[in-house]
């Protein structure tokens, strides 16, 4: 009981924290913030929906886009894969200089073969085999380096699964989109043993 | 002296009057202004904002079912204010839920607008307390409390059946652990409605178009969902599996209303979904089809008179149907109004429907 009892103290830290936030509640306003997603800029998650969708795409059902799969990154990159940050970063930058370099376009207007193919190229290593920097200032110097277009495809491509096929509550599988087409009947319909059975 | 000491109690006084103009206002505001303007401030409730904005209630205001900041007293404005604490510590919390009192003191407040619904539902058996549940000295000793008793009864309960209720074995006595549990209701109008789920405010029909009005009528989703105690959300019920029943390797056809699925989620067969066993009453026999909603009240679960619904004053058997040698005219008959067969009143003759030979 005693436990449960708020201490002066603790009190007036939080009101002292309660107070002062009121003035900076302008700043939470959503038209003030720079992106909705938690670590992804605006065009960073237009990508990653690109690229999920390439990896599970729309058919009969939604594909990786549509059932939240970059909403399931985001919400883990600022949790527990929080280790994960620069790789992303990176990644996606090196994706959209690769295609500027490769087809003079972003990821996201290549056409859907296109898209595919150079998402095979990343799976492949091929990418960190060939492609230089075109920045005069790092000449010479791979925008891929040991084989991180291989291992940054892969990396995606567990998350996006991860994101598809676990629970919705981690941010993915809107609608237990994947459990409907799979055929896994969830919630698990099953009563109590009602004394008989 | 004297002069100070006026001096600081009108400064005092003054300040004390700005202070309260000023939360007095701000208060006011909030308690107020559209909902994208103040909860939706709060980066942990904005998706909960979303959700409702699409929602039959988008028009009435947060407080009205989740009162204000001090409505509950201390207990409120301690949790706001851990809430900014943790903003500020950059502890991130996503998904904000209530808890259980919550819960109840939000069902409180379904009642002053569906207040007809909560009468039926009070004379039914969804109504049943902690203690009709957990105390029912039949049902603990034939069968004994464990785990997935909350996913049904309780399910907005934090913790455990062994919190709940003591000793967990078949030979009692019990007790609930907090005796005020007794009188709170198991299963809450939250466990079958999500407040917030997408759903459009009811309209007068559109005269130009007659056919809209009756059989082109196209109704919003449905207002049902299931309360996923695993999830920690509401499923709904067209989202939910519709049940595979089997009789044997006869696979039972089953209604496609969507209502019933949220009913079967508890009153569901053993594993293997056989049917009749565990706690199944999905219609079979003469009924087979029929959702539990052809018969149940959906809040009172009343199904008395359901009967006229369909059948008319004599059967084709030149009987009137509530006589009949079923449950429904008297409990202790063989006769399961749910699976009652043409086969159990008509021994030798031949039957085509369902699983009957």
């Amino acid at each position: 009981m005693e436990r449960n009892k708020l201490s002066r103290r603790h009190f007036i830290q939080m009101s002292a924290f309660g107070v002062g936030s009121l003035l900076l509640f302008p700043q939470c306003s959503p038209q003030l913030r720079k992106s909705s997603w938690r670590f992804f800029s605006v065009e960073e998650a237009f990508l990653m929906d690109t690229i999920v969708e390439q990896i599970i795409p729309t058919d009969e059902w939604m594909g990786a886009r549509d059932a939240g799969v970059t909403n399931f990154i985001d919400k883990q990159l600022v949790g527990p894969y929080v280790r994960f940050q620069e790789k992303y970063r990176n990644g996606l930058s090196a994706i959209q200089s690769s295609c500027h370099i490769l087809f003079r376009k972003p990821f996201e207007e290549l056409s859907w073969d296109e898209q595919t193919g150079f998402l095979k190229m990343m799976e492949t290593g091929k990418l960190s085999q060939t492609l230089e920097s075109r920045d005069p200032s790092q000449k010479g110097e791979k925008i891929w380096e040991n084989n991180f277009d291989r291992s940054f495809f892969n990396l995606v491509c567990d998350h996006t699964m991860q994101g598809f096929y676990g629970s919705p509550r981690h941010g993915g599988n809107k609608d237990y989109v994947s459990y409907r087409m799979i055929g896994l009947d969830y919630p698990f319909t099953i009563g109590q043993n009602r004394y008989k059975s | 002296m004297k002069k100070i000491l006026f001096t600081t109690l009108l400064v005092l006084a003054i300040l004390f009057i700005v202070g309260a103009l000023s939360f007095g206002s701000f208060y006011a505001y909030w308690n107020t202004a559209s909902p994208d303007r103040t909860c939706a401030s709060c980066h942990e409730i904005s998706s909960s904002v979303k959700s409702f904005s699409g929602s039959s209630h988008q028009k009435m205001h947060c407080k009205e079912c989740h009162g204000t900041a001090l409505s509950n007293g201390l207990h409120s404005l301690k949790e706001k204010g851990m809430m900014v604490v943790n903003h500020i510590r950059e502890e991130r919390v996503e998904d904000i839920r209530m808890n259980e009192s919550q819960v109840l003191n939000v069902m409180e407040n379904c009642v002053r607008c569906h207040a007809s619904e909560y009468a039926n539902w009070k004379s039914g058996g969804h109504s049943a307390t902690y203690k009709d549940i957990f105390l029912d000295v039949t049902h603990n000793q034939t069968e004994q409390l464990n785990f997935d008793c909350l996913r049904c009864h309780g399910m907005f309960f934090e913790g455990t059946t062994a919190d709940v209720v003591e000793p967990i074995n078949t030979q009692g006595p019990w007790k609930l652990k907090d005796p005020k549990k007794a009188g709170q209701p198991a299963i809450p109008c939250l466990a079958c409605h999500q407040v917030h789920a997408d759903g459009a405010i009811a309209q007068a029909p559109d005269y130009s178009k007659p056919a809209s009005i009756f059989y082109q009528r196209t109704d919003s989703v449905s207002k049902v969902s299931f309360y996923d105690r695993h999830e920690k959300e509401h499923i709904r019920s067209e989202m939910l599996p519709k049940l595979k029943l089997f009789e044997g390797e006869y696979q039972v056809p089953v209604s496609e209303d969507p209502l019933m699925r949220n009913c079967t989620q508890c009153h569901a067969p053993n594993g293997w979904h056989q049917a009749g066993t565990s706690d199944d009453r999905t219609p079979r026999g003469v009924h087979q089809g029929l959702s539990c909603t052809s018969c149940h009240e959906p809040h009172s679960n009343n199904a008395r008179n359901s009967c006229v619904k369909c059948h008319p004053a004599i059967s084709n058997c030149k009987l009137d149907v509530t006589t009949m040698n079923t449950t429904y005219a008297n409990p202790k008959s063989p006769n399961n109004i749910h699976w009652v067969s043409c086969k159990d009143c008509h021994k030798n003759q031949k039957s085509k429907i369902g699983n009957e030979k």
